[in-house]
């Protein structure tokens, strides 16, 4: 799909990067964006020139000091005007989107989470990612059940106060679809963070680990998989191994404090950490416990890898470990010259991230970033890099090590193993390109 | 002789007595699912057969059912209308550049069709058909990848016998299987890396992008884009172009806004797409010749089914559990929408 820009070395590229931005003195050169000077043409490269101080203030200099601002010379309005607040107005772009083309229609469909606006680990419960197979099923949830039953010595039926009166747990883990990345298994084609790595995000989840039911369900000897099922529209079903089901998977009702949210399975869903977000089945009714897989349609006609010799790999519940540096990414352009906190996101399905590396030169020469914040197993990781940017060009890529001493792949390794059909799991280093005027585009480099 | 004393005895005892109730139920919280209750909802079907209810179902019932409740989104021949799946054809392509996985050529197992069929289509009006209508149609979807003959019959008991094409085409996690290293000096030679940029065009980046070419970042934006840039289109050529602004939400009838949600839940897969021939909400052009007919006749062919040269409009959109009202607010809330 994509298309080469031209056949180059990132050798030819960084000198070719570098000459555009020669020519400006020292001086010039760290200043040049302020001074609007942009080396190289490109759209946007008017949204990084020089802005005057009006423009700075979005048009107006009234409410900047020397002036009182207007806000400061009037009242707000009281408690309780919104019951239920949401974010600022001024922040009304940071917001779910979708690539429409992508599916047929908006009910059975995915849309991603803004990343490149996010900070710390957790995202927003309004802006976590959605997938539905028939939409969002409206359910009341004192007329919601869940049957747990199949290969038990006693089955079981639960409401919802039922389920609540467990002793609860909650945990922080990301939630990643297996398809996070999968648009560009052939050649980059996505021109924003938010598209490349955004069917991604990361909650505290509180519920009842699903071990505790099984246990008072009591699993027979036999009793080797589970099939959890939603009660939307589209059921959707899956088989876990019971070695899961009996370790971390959780039943979850709530979400960052509340309630889950409608489009994350209110009011109750199965969360498997580290694990393709599929399986955690949302608007969960049903838990069978069975001897067998059921090779359902989301475990074989999808979420199945197809390789290139046409064999596909089959219940690859893991989601390997993986980064994306989110500042620079394309809507976070370079504005400034000087100095550049290197930011960005590292998760795996194994456990926890153990080292970040980042590189500027596409991947041959690498230093360690720094893990900031909490470092949790199956959760998102932010890590950091302080740097100097002057216009120089940059090909800047992360590379993820988790604690099980898995490294993140290369494009190239992963292709080789793979091919190019395998439409999930696509965990590869990322590459930015950092243009001498700030821009960043999505470029592979194989 | 060591003894030990009667206390720790006695509490060895009532941790006897602890663990027999455990054993029984460790919380007991929730109540034994009747085996009614389950039956109603054990909908699952594995590959060995286990979960096949009584019943049976023809090619030839499967081809009429199909062309009623399938064909408008998944053709006529299993070919796929637009984005939605394809489901016959693709022998062969796995290994090709770009492989037609199909439930012929890819799915390993026939018992998946059947329990995906009868837990999540038809789209539009989900868990609908009946066991024998499941079974019908499975045996007609088999048949158009030529896995069973014209005069087949699929029952409970010939299902799982069914050999798919690609049964042995699937292979357990054996990751990881792309190791790298964690090398940090002069890792690869620059020279012999190859870099390929984005495509340009496909992307909503249109919200930090200013004057962007792209697609919208929703079906509805899209959509709504769609229009305008056709619109243009035509005034460009000179044709005359109304500017079709949607209708108010104000001026709609009771019936109208009560039926938003009927539309929203049950029409507008077809009716906001234009998929199967279904006229567009807002689309006057589409709506005039049938509103002609008489809001009689369009509340008739919404109740009781219909099909045009255009397309086809199963009863009540398929959602036959919907009462008539409802129904009818919809079609007002439509017909409103686009005169």
């Amino acid at each position: 799909m994509s298309r080469i820009i031209r056949p180059q070395t990132t050798d030819e590229l960084l000198k070719r990067l570098a000459q555009e931005s020669e020519g400006l003195s020292g001086n010039d050169r760290r200043d040049f964006l302020r001074k609007g000077v942009t080396a190289a043409a490109g759209i946007t490269a008017a949204a990084f020139a020089g802005r005057s101080l009006a423009e700075e203030s979005g048009g107006s200099t009234s409410n900047l000091p020397p002036h009182e601002p207007s806000w400061s010379r009037q009242l707000g309005h009281g408690v309780v005007e919104h019951p239920y607040g949401s974010p600022s107005a001024f922040e009304k772009d940071v917001v779910r989107r979708t690539v429409p083309w992508l599916t047929a229609e908006s009910i059975s469909s995915i849309s991603m989470t803004p990343l490149a606006e996010l900070k710390g680990i957790i995202t927003p419960n309004g802006l976590v990612f959605e997938r539905y197979h028939a939409g969002v099923p409206i359910i009341d949830p004192d007329q919601h059940r869940l049957i747990l039953h199949g290969l038990v010595e006693r089955p079981l039926i639960f409401t919802m106060d039922d389920l609540m009166r467990y002793p609860s747990v909650s945990e922080i883990r990301f939630l990643e679809c297996p398809a996070n990345g999968g648009m560009e298994w052939k050649g980059a084609q996505m021109e924003a963070l938010q598209f490349t790595h955004g069917m991604l995000s990361c909650c505290e989840w509180t519920g009842v680990p699903l071990r505790v039911l099984l246990e008072d369900a009591g699993v027979k000897p036999e009793g080797k998989w589970i099939l959890a099922e939603g009660a939307d529209g589209a059921h959707m079903s899956r088989s876990i191994p019971i070695e899961k089901a009996l370790d971390d998977t959780l039943v979850v009702y709530a979400q960052n404090g509340e309630r889950l949210r409608p489009e994350q399975g209110y009011p109750l869903r199965l969360f498997n950490p580290g694990w393709e977000g599929n399986t955690s089945i949302k608007w969960l009714r049903r838990i069978e416990v069975g001897d067998q897989p059921w090779y359902h349609r989301e475990e074989t006609s999808k979420y199945t890898d197809l390789l290139a010799n046409g064999k596909a790999r089959k219940f690859s519940f893991v989601q390997e470990a993986n980064s994306v540096i989110t500042n620079p990414c394309p809507e976070n352009p370079i504005r400034h010259s000087g100095f550049i906190e290197i930011e960005g996101l590292a998760w795996s399905g194994r456990g926890r991230i153990k080292q970040v590396d980042v590189s500027f030169d596409g991947g041959v020469n690498w230093v360690p970033a720094k893990l900031k914040g909490m470092v949790l197993p199956k959760a998102l990781t932010r890590f950091s890099l302080e740097a100097k940017w002057h216009g120089q060009p940059w090909l800047l890529q992360a590379r993820a090590i988790d604690e099980t001493g898995y490294v993140q792949p290369t494009l190239k390794q992963l292709r080789e193993a793979r091919g190019t059909n395998s439409i999930y799991h696509k965990n590869s280093i990322h590459t930015w390109k950092v243009a001498a005027n700030g821009e960043v585009t999505n470029v592979q480099i194989t | 002789m060591y003894r030990l004393p009667e206390a720790l005895l006695a509490i060895g005892l009532a941790g006897v007595a602890l663990s027999a109730v455990a054993e029984q139920t460790r919380y007991d919280i929730g109540r034994t699912a009747s085996s009614e209750e389950i039956a109603g909802w054990d909908i699952d079907v594995r590959p060995d057969g286990k979960g096949l209810p009584p019943g049976q179902g023809s090619v030839m019932d499967g081809e009429r059912l199909y062309e009623a409740r399938c064909a408008s989104c998944h053709g006529s021949f299993g070919e796929g209308v637009g984005r939605w799946p394809v489901l016959s054809g693709g022998f062969d392509t796995l290994t090709y550049e770009r492989p037609t996985k199909t439930v012929g050529s890819y799915w390993p197992y026939a018992s998946t069709l059947w329990d995906y069929v009868h837990r999540a289509m038809p789209f539009t009006a989900p868990r609908s058909l009946s066991v024998d209508e499941t079974y019908a149609v499975s045996a007609y979807v088999l048949y158009l990848n030529d896995i069973v003959d014209d005069d087949f019959v699929l029952t409970q008991d010939n299902l799982a016998d069914i050999e798919m094409p690609n049964r042995d085409g699937f292979f357990e996690d054996n990751r990881p299987d792309s190791p790298n290293t964690r090398c940090m000096q002069g890792c690869a030679d620059p020279d012999e890396l190859q870099m390929v940029g984005t495509i340009g065009g496909i992307t909503p980046v249109g919200h930090f992008k200013q004057g962007a070419d792209a697609p919208a970042a929703s079906h509805e934006g899209q959509k709504a884009l769609e229009e305008a840039k056709e619109r243009e289109r035509l005034k460009e050529l000179g044709v005359e172009v109304e500017e079709q602004e949607e209708r108010a939400d104000d001026t709609l009838s009771e019936a109208a806004l009560a039926g938003r949600e009927v539309y929203q839940s049950a029409c507008i897969a077809c009716h906001g797409s234009g998929l199967a021939g279904a006229p567009k909400v807002g689309d006057r052009e589409a709506w005039a010749p049938r509103l002609e007919k008489g809001m009689e006749t369009l509340e008739r062919h919404a109740l009781e089914g219909f099909t045009g040269s255009k397309g086809v409009m199963p009863p009540k959109g398929g959602r036959v559990d919907l009462p008539d009202e409802q129904i009818l607010h919809a079609v007002a809330f439509m017909t409103e929408k686009s005169q």
